[in-house]
């Protein structure tokens, strides 16, 4: 798989405080990318010098292999944080005004724009002012402004804040329905959750540096802890046994959790241990239903790494 | 269509469609003609308060013969000065005027009054005296027919400024008219400079809260917002002073017509009649038509206008450039005050140098004001309707344009820093700061 796009050792500095230093990163195609990290970290920077709005004060940004140019603006679309329209704008105009300077033409931004609009099922508010809109209405529009211009690479910026779970989910769907159809995105958010769901590669960015680099399962797989949870029908206290010294039982914190599903156990292994031994082992003593590893999830990931726990 | 032309567009679609645009647009000119009529009304009305001054004249030669002036009566007295001055105000007295016995040797005369005395007063009584004692010493010389001759004598004068023009052509001049086209021009140039600039400084404050412009610089150069606002803009404007140029002639045509349609042929005769003066006109009726003439002369409209268009558009776009600056600057219009004052004061003493440049346009003091880029607009505004070298415009139009070419590109990068910076006031050092910053 070749990178859309690379960073190479970028640093950037403003008076009193450095916002990237020495951050580099490769970005598949045909990626939905995770850019990570606490507010301040320095993604935004980050984003903006990506979108040429800043340029760095060292270090190369390359778009398909070649140092990025002003002209690739146009291979690019970028939802900001901050999401920005003319409230006193009637929408459909607003959004033909914005394709425009994307460099449509008046007649394809128009025929793209009903397209979208109709998927979205908010072809009446064509006329409406955006003052009229809710803030997540506003929003919608706004990714579809984003979209438009079908740019090869996406840039969003917390695109879910704001959003219902049902059209977060709407949204969902149409950035990976984007990345199927060629587009990549790169996708800065703290929600993990959503992380989870749609990144295939992150970058986690902590006090200007790049912390923590590459395949979300892989990374969830390193950081893998090395706990069992198991469910089980049969006497809870023969397994216990069963488990004996080679294995130690994760005794809840909580008696009622362990009261309300006595049918589910978490063990991890004293010594290194397989893992076939460990489930024929419970297989002779109780009948297994399930048997997971415990992946962290990326919230943990984060958390942890933020505090240099990793 | 290039990206600061697709801005500018819809600055302008946007602005020209607003209710507030309409209404200032009928509005203005009403409130021009307003004032107008206000300022003539306040120039022309005398006061009401009627003043009587009783007269104690031991002559006896001045107090009948002294006439009622507008609101000046005078009464006529056979009571001492003493006894008038004891009895106080209660007769409602403005002032007490003493006319000694010796009046034609010694024209002293005294005024006591209860309230301070006015211009208009002791020049209408010294004019009053000054000519019944100049009558009097004429009588002495017994002349015949005297009361004839004085009469006679008597000559209200008409003047009828011409001016010489460089190809030795003479033209009708009238100072009035160049007085009031340099103070209406003058303040027009400053009005519009402060009202669309303020525009331009709010369009970027509102854009950058409404957080518009994190949209618009990943497809446009900040320059390139910067000057589409600017350019927008300026198309407001100048579809704006076309409405009141069109609005103006026509409802001006038709007030001349309808309230001067003898001096307008009085002025066609005298456009007509090269130097000559028509006779059997009235002299007013001359002096209007001197005026009108000046304002029928196609070339001299022509002049005003153009030269009018072209210092709008450089005072205007130079200033636009530095509240462009001041507005990406700043998140809310509250922190405008302090940065604004480098923009108001040349405006400001551009409006102080141009009330002088009018009296006397061709003092020092003006010409350089004339070339200074900051104030040339307003005040090669006011002095051009008294002529000025064509040189001496271009010079000024020459630095006028290359000073905003400067500007432009000083604010760009102010502009470029500024719309990404919030929540602290920046002060000056940071702006001069901010023009530094590589990008």
């Amino acid at each position: 798989m070749d990178d859309i796009l690379r960073v190479e050792n970028v640093t950037k500095r403003f008076a009193d405080h450095t916002a990237l230093d020495n951050v580099s990163l490769a970005i598949p195609r045909r990626s939905v990318y995770g850019l990570l990290g606490p507010n301040g970290a320095g993604k935004s920077t980050l984003i903006r010098i990506i979108n040429r709005i800043t340029a760095p004060d060292s270090g190369k940004v390359y778009l398909n292999g070649r140092e990025i140019a002003p002209e690739d603006v146009y291979k690019i679309g970028y939802l900001p944080e901050e999401r920005g329209l003319y409230k006193q704008m009637k929408v459909g105009e607003q959004a033909i005004y914005f394709a425009q300077l994307k460099g449509l033409s008046r007649r394809e931004a128009t025929d793209r724009l009903r397209t979208w609009f109709k998927r979205f099922g908010i072809e009446y508010w064509w006329d409406k002012k955006v003052s009229e809109l809710s803030k997540g209405m506003a929003q919608k529009v706004q990714f579809i402004v984003t979209v438009l211009h079908e740019p090869e690479l996406l840039i969003f910026d917390e695109p879910f804040s704001g959003f219902d779970p049902i059209n977060a989910n709407l949204l969902k769907d149409e950035i990976l329905r984007l990345r199927d159809q060629g587009a990549t995105v790169i996708f800065s958010t703290h929600n993990m959750a959503s992380v989870e769901e749609i990144c295939d590669h992150i970058t986690l960015i902590n006090q200007s540096r790049n912390i923590l680099t590459g395949p979300l399962e892989q990374i969830r797989e390193q950081h893998g802890t090395n706990i069992f949870e198991v469910t089980f029908r049969g006497d809870r206290e023969r397994l216990k046994q069963a488990l004996g010294e080679r294995y130690a039982v994760l005794e809840s914190h909580e008696p009622e959790e362990e009261a309300l599903s006595p049918n589910k156990i978490k063990i991890t292994p004293r010594e290194d241990g397989n893992v076939r031994d460990l489930v024929s082992l419970i297989n002779d003593n109780v009948e297994i239903r399930s048997f997971a590893r415990i992946i962290p999830s990326m919230n943990d990931i984060f958390i942890k790494a933020v505090a240099g726990q990793l | 269509m290039g990206k600061i032309g697709l801005i500018a567009r819809r600055e302008f679609n946007e602005r020209v469609r607003k209710k507030s645009f309409i209404i200032t647009t009928i509005l203005m000119p009403l409130f021009f003609v307003g004032i107008m009529v206000l300022m003539v009304w306040i120039m022309t009305r005398q006061s009401d308060t009627v003043r009587e001054i009783a007269v104690v004249d031991r002559s006896g030669m001045i107090a009948p013969r002294l006439t009622n002036e507008g609101t000046i009566k005078y009464l006529p007295s056979d009571r001492s000065f003493e006894e008038l001055r004891d009895e106080g105000t209660s007769d409602g007295l403005f002032g007490i005027l003493v006319i000694g016995e010796n009046i034609m040797d010694d024209p002293r005369v005294q005024l006591y009054t209860y309230e301070s005395s006015t211009v208009t007063i002791e020049e209408s009584i010294t004019s009053q005296i000054r000519k019944i004692v100049e009558d009097e010493k004429l009588k002495t010389y017994n002349i015949d027919n005297l009361d004839q001759i004085l009469r006679d004598v008597d000559t209200p004068i008409s003047i009828q400024t011409k001016e010489i023009t460089s190809s030795g052509e003479t033209r009708d001049s009238s100072s009035v008219l160049s007085m009031a086209a340099a103070y209406i021009f003058g303040i027009l140039i400053y009005m519009f400079v402060f009202m669309y600039g303020n525009m331009v400084m709010q369009g970027v404050i509102e854009e950058k809260s409404n957080k518009v412009l994190e949209v618009m610089v990943s497809s446009v150069r900040p320059f390139q917002l910067m000057m589409g606002k600017i350019i927008g803009i300026a198309t407001v404007a100048i579809t704006q002073l076309l409405i009141w140029v069109v609005f103006i002639a026509l409802v001006g045509g038709a007030a001349i017509n309808y309230f001067a349609g003898d001096a307008i042929d009085a002025a066609a005769a005298m456009n007509m009649a090269e130097g000559g003066m028509p006779v059997n006109v009235d002299p007013d009726a001359i002096d209007q038509a001197a005026l009108l003439s000046r304002l029928t002369d196609m070339r001299y409209l022509l002049t005003m206008t153009l030269s009018f268009i072209v210092y709008f558009i450089g005072g205007y776009l130079l200033y636009a450039a530095m509240f462009a600056a001041v507005g990406s600057a700043v998140d809310n219009e509250k922190d405008t005050q302090n940065l604004q004052l480098p923009i108001t004061i040349p405006l400001i003493l551009a409006f102080i140098v141009m009330i002088s440049a009018m009296q006397d346009p061709h003092s020092q003091m003006a010409v350089w004001f004339s070339m200074i880029p900051f104030t040339s607009p307003i005040i090669m505004m006011a002095r051009i309707p008294y002529g000025v070298p064509s040189w001496e415009i271009a010079l000024s139009i020459g630095l006028l344009y290359a000073t905003f070419i400067g500007m432009v590109w000083l604010a760009g990068k102010v502009y470029r820093v500024g719309i990404f910076m919030y929540g602290k006031k920046p002060t000056f050092a940071e702006l001069f700061k901010w023009i530094r910053y590589k990008y």
